[in-house]
């Protein structure tokens, strides 16, 4: 191959790979910018990975695909707000308590529907959609405009994440809630129902980029197909310091390490792949700790809102 | 007829009544006081006005109409707005956003910067009340809050505005400021109700006063025609007796503890520096208003923070590098302010927080083993001697009112008689009585030949006990003068970091 096409493939990869950890680590910057810890995003991209398989293998339609794929994101995260606002309950456990509840269940679901099967049930994935005319610029075209629907939809997402969360009331709202509930209660806010629609987003977002996993990635389901992926999303929001455009490009990085060692693996180095696999999570480690003393947290992150404490 | 009227308020926290039966009533335009005793239960009763809490009985009537708040927001549609005592401020947003946080206009949902920082500014022009509207707050005074806080008031349009304490953190010519501000508000046609515990406030500037005690209100009268002693019983329920200083003769031998260049860090990295030197039986009260570094230093000079430079030298001896133990073993006792963080282990009993001392100065300790018995002696001991209401030696220091909680820290560092105390606003949060006692307590060990270093940010605590009172401003002594004929303008101004002439020691 030309060295061009290489480097074009490379990054169109790059891009391909990074979309469900920016999709589910926008969901949790808001859920974080809010003042709610929900580490459970493990457990929101599986189950919008599940569900959006399911109705695409039983109806055909990508549209009610990543309906049911946001949807099952949404069982998720809207659990976790109400056991951590109605109930006041741990958030760290409760997201946890999801993380294992979500690879159970969907793992149950799925072999009731299959059976056990020695070839794993598959769709057609959602194809790539290449702008016209942008798509023929040379190499950004071939990186950026000729992938599929989801990785427009991602980056609209920035956009828009960016312009609400650094233009709108809303975005102040959020803020407010997550650094200094009290003030924001005096002020007028609704502590709680903030709160409840980062969650919205949250689970929405963390669906999304679970059922690119299955219905534009692999085209097929199986047992704990997230592989860490929602923790890794978890890191993408620190190193991406909870904004928008800090977490897609965290997402690239880890996403181009991604991209890296499934080259590596194939190189044929006669190094064990194994070693190639772990590349993406040296990586994390790596970038976090370079981020090391810069910690911004939300002031009131993880713990619940009490007006009544005294 | 009354713009505000509270009849017969219930509510209660755990079983215990905040308020009982409270009534209060407020005509347009004037100024109102909430008068009584920390625990009394005004802010509880101006925080179910504004909807943070849910009365259990009785009702609210605005306007002659009956009305019920679900939350602050449904208050603030009423035009009633509130200061809290601990300002509800987000620190890492701007003065601006602050302001207008939870507010639509009619750019929503975008955030029209220009025309609300506009906005703002005409209000603080109109007003007195300077700010910058683009600065984040969490670089502003404590001063500047206050007026983001009443902007944030202003510009939702309160008619009736509730201030929980605002002259605590405030020299004596802000104080000043501000209630002439309130006097333009009151001449617009607002109603500011006060909170406070200050009868001369009380006196000088509000129309009438409404006096709380033990939840409930005992009565409403107009200023004009009561005296500061009627107040005071209504408050307290009893007549006050003035805790007297005798004069000491101080001995003029060396300081028993000195600062000399002492060197410490501040909260936001800026550096104070002092130079103090206290003598045996001497009260040196450090006047200042809240966060000018009084914490800092008290914290660097027990060796709970790391210092920056200079030493501090205890009896002859150079504690510059010592840890807490020794610091304390060389004998400082500590009073902090804040007795449920830093005094006390509120699930303990008694007994066992008089052992948090160094162990090499306690007589409870056999090698590295507790001597029961003598623990308990030691306990019931000091709660004779401190007339401490507990319900046994063992009860958690939880379920201890204030009063009795800060006589135990008393008693603990008063254990083995220090040569130094240092006493950290050591009446916060107390009732009149208890703050009787503590200031008598300390008198007691003045007279001992112990030297005192209270800081206090009530200036009316400093003047009472002190021989020698120095100003702290920005984290350095402005002057140190003695404790007789005091020009409280002029301590007001050193407050406010303004020199005058012969400001000289």
């Amino acid at each position: 191959m030309e060295p061009i096409v290489v480097v074009t493939t490379f990054f169109a990869a790059s891009i391909r790979m990074a979309i469900p950890l920016a999709l589910a680590g926008l969901g949790e910057s808001i859920s974080e910018k809010s003042g709610l810890l929900n580490i459970g995003v493990e457990a929101i991209m599986l189950c919008g990975a599940f569900f959006s398989f399911m109705v695409v293998f039983s109806t055909g339609s990508f549209f009610l695909g990543i309906l049911a794929g946001m949807l099952g994101g949404l069982s998720m995260s809207m659990l976790h707000a109400f056991l951590s606002i109605r109930f006041k309950a741990n958030q760290t456990i409760v997201g946890l308590a999801q993380n294992f509840l979500a690879l159970g269940l969907t793992s149950f679901l799925f072999l009731m529907s299959f059976g056990q099967t020695t070839t794993l049930p598959s769709t057609r994935v959602l194809g790539d959609l290449p702008i016209p005319l942008l798509s023929s610029i040379p190499f950004i075209g071939q990186v950026l405009f000729s992938q599929n629907l989801f990785v427009y939809l991602t980056l609209g997402c920035m956009v828009l994440a960016h312009i609400c969360f650094y233009k709108t009331d809303f975005g102040v709202a959020l803020h407010a809630v997550g650094e200094h509930p009290i003030a924001a209660d005096t002020a007028g806010l609704q502590v709680h129902t903030i709160r409840y629609i980062a969650a919205l987003f949250n689970g929405i977002l963390g669906g999304l980029g679970g059922a690119y996993l299955t219905i534009v990635k692999l085209g097929f389901f199986q047992e704990n197909i997230t592989a860490g992926k929602g923790y890794i999303a978890l890191v993408a929001v620190i190193l991406g310091k909870r904004t928008p455009f800090g977490i897609l490009g965290a997402a690239l990085v880890i996403g181009g390490a991604e991209a890296l060692q499934i080259r590596l693996q194939t190189a044929g180095t006669g190094i064990p792949s194994q070693l190639f696999a772990m590349f993406p999570y040296l990586m994390t480690i790596a970038a976090l700790l370079l981020t090391i003393g810069s910690a911004n947290d939300p002031a009131a992150l993880g713990i619940p809102y009490d007006r009544d404490k005294r | 007829m009354p713009v505000l009227e509270m009849k017969d308020i219930c509510k209660s926290f755990f079983g215990t009544y905040a308020n009982r039966d409270v009534c209060l009533e407020v005509r347009e335009g004037e100024i109102h006081a909430l008068l009584g005793e920390n625990g009394a239960g005004k802010t509880t009763l101006m925080n179910i006005l504004y909807g943070m809490y849910q009365k259990d009985a009785g009702s609210i009537t605005i306007d002659g109409h009956e009305i019920v708040f679900k939350s602050p927001k449904d208050a603030i549609a009423r035009h009633i707005g509130m200061v809290h005592q601990h300002f509800t401020l987000v620190p890492t947003l701007t003065v601006q956003q602050n302001i207008t946080l939870g507010l639509r206009d009619s750019g929503y949902p975008f955030s029209r910067e220009r025309a609300r920082c506009e906005h703002i500014d005409r209000l603080s022009d109109s007003y007195g009340l300077k700010t910058h509207s683009r600065t984040l707050v969490k670089k502003l005074s404590v001063g500047e809050m206050q007026r983001v806080e009443i902007l944030k008031l202003l510009y939702r349009k309160a008619k009736i505005l509730i201030l929980d304490e605002p002259t605590a953190v405030l020299t004596p010519q802000e104080s000043d400021h501000l209630f002439a501000m309130f006097k333009q508000l009151k001449a617009e046609g607002c109603s500011i109700i006060v909170i406070t515990h200050h009868i001369q406030e009380v006196l000088d500037h509000c129309d009438r006063v409404t006096v709380l005690r033990d939840g409930c209100s005992i009565s409403t009268v107009e200023t004009k025609g009561i005296d500061a002693k009627q107040l005071s019983t209504m408050m307290i329920g009893r007549e006050l007796v003035p805790v007297a200083r005798e004069r000491q003769n101080h001995h003029m031998d060396a300081p028993v503890l000195e600062l000399v260049d002492f060197g410490f860090k501040r909260n936001g990295g800026k550096v104070g520096s002092v130079n103090l030197s206290l003598k045996q039986s001497e009260i040196l009260g450090i006047a200042g208003v809240d966060g000018n570094g009084q914490k800092e230093l008290l914290e660097t000079l027990m060796g709970l923070r790391h210092h920056e430079k200079g030493k501090v030298v205890c009896c002859q001896q150079d504690i510059s590098n010592a840890s807490t133990a020794e610091r304390r073993l060389a004998g400082i006792g500590y009073i902090s302010d804040d007795r449920h963080r830093d005094s006390l282990v509120l699930d303990m009993g008694i007994a066992e927080n008089l052992l948090l001392r160094p162990a090499q100065s306690t007589t409870t300790t056999q090698g590295r083993m507790v001597n029961k018995q003598c623990m308990l002696e030691q306990a019931t001991r000091v709660v004779k001697e401190f007339s401490i209401k507990s319900h046994g030696l063992q009860e958690p220091m939880r379920f201890l009112s204030g009063g009795n909680q800060q006589k135990l820290v008393l008693a603990r560092e008063f254990i083995g008689s220090p040569k130094v105390i240092i006493a950290f606003q050591p009446t916060r949060g107390l009732d009149i009585g208890a703050t009787e006692f503590v200031h008598n307590q300390l008198l007691a060990m003045r007279s001992a030949g112990c030297a005192t270093l209270l800081v206090s940010t009530n200036l009316e605590e400093i003047l009472l006990l002190s021989d020698r009172i120095a100003v702290i401003h920005e984290g350095s002594i402005m002057a140190t003068i003695e404790n007789k004929a005091v020009d409280i303008t002029r301590i007001g101004l050193l407050m406010a970091g303004v020199k005058t002439e012969g400001a000289a020691r």
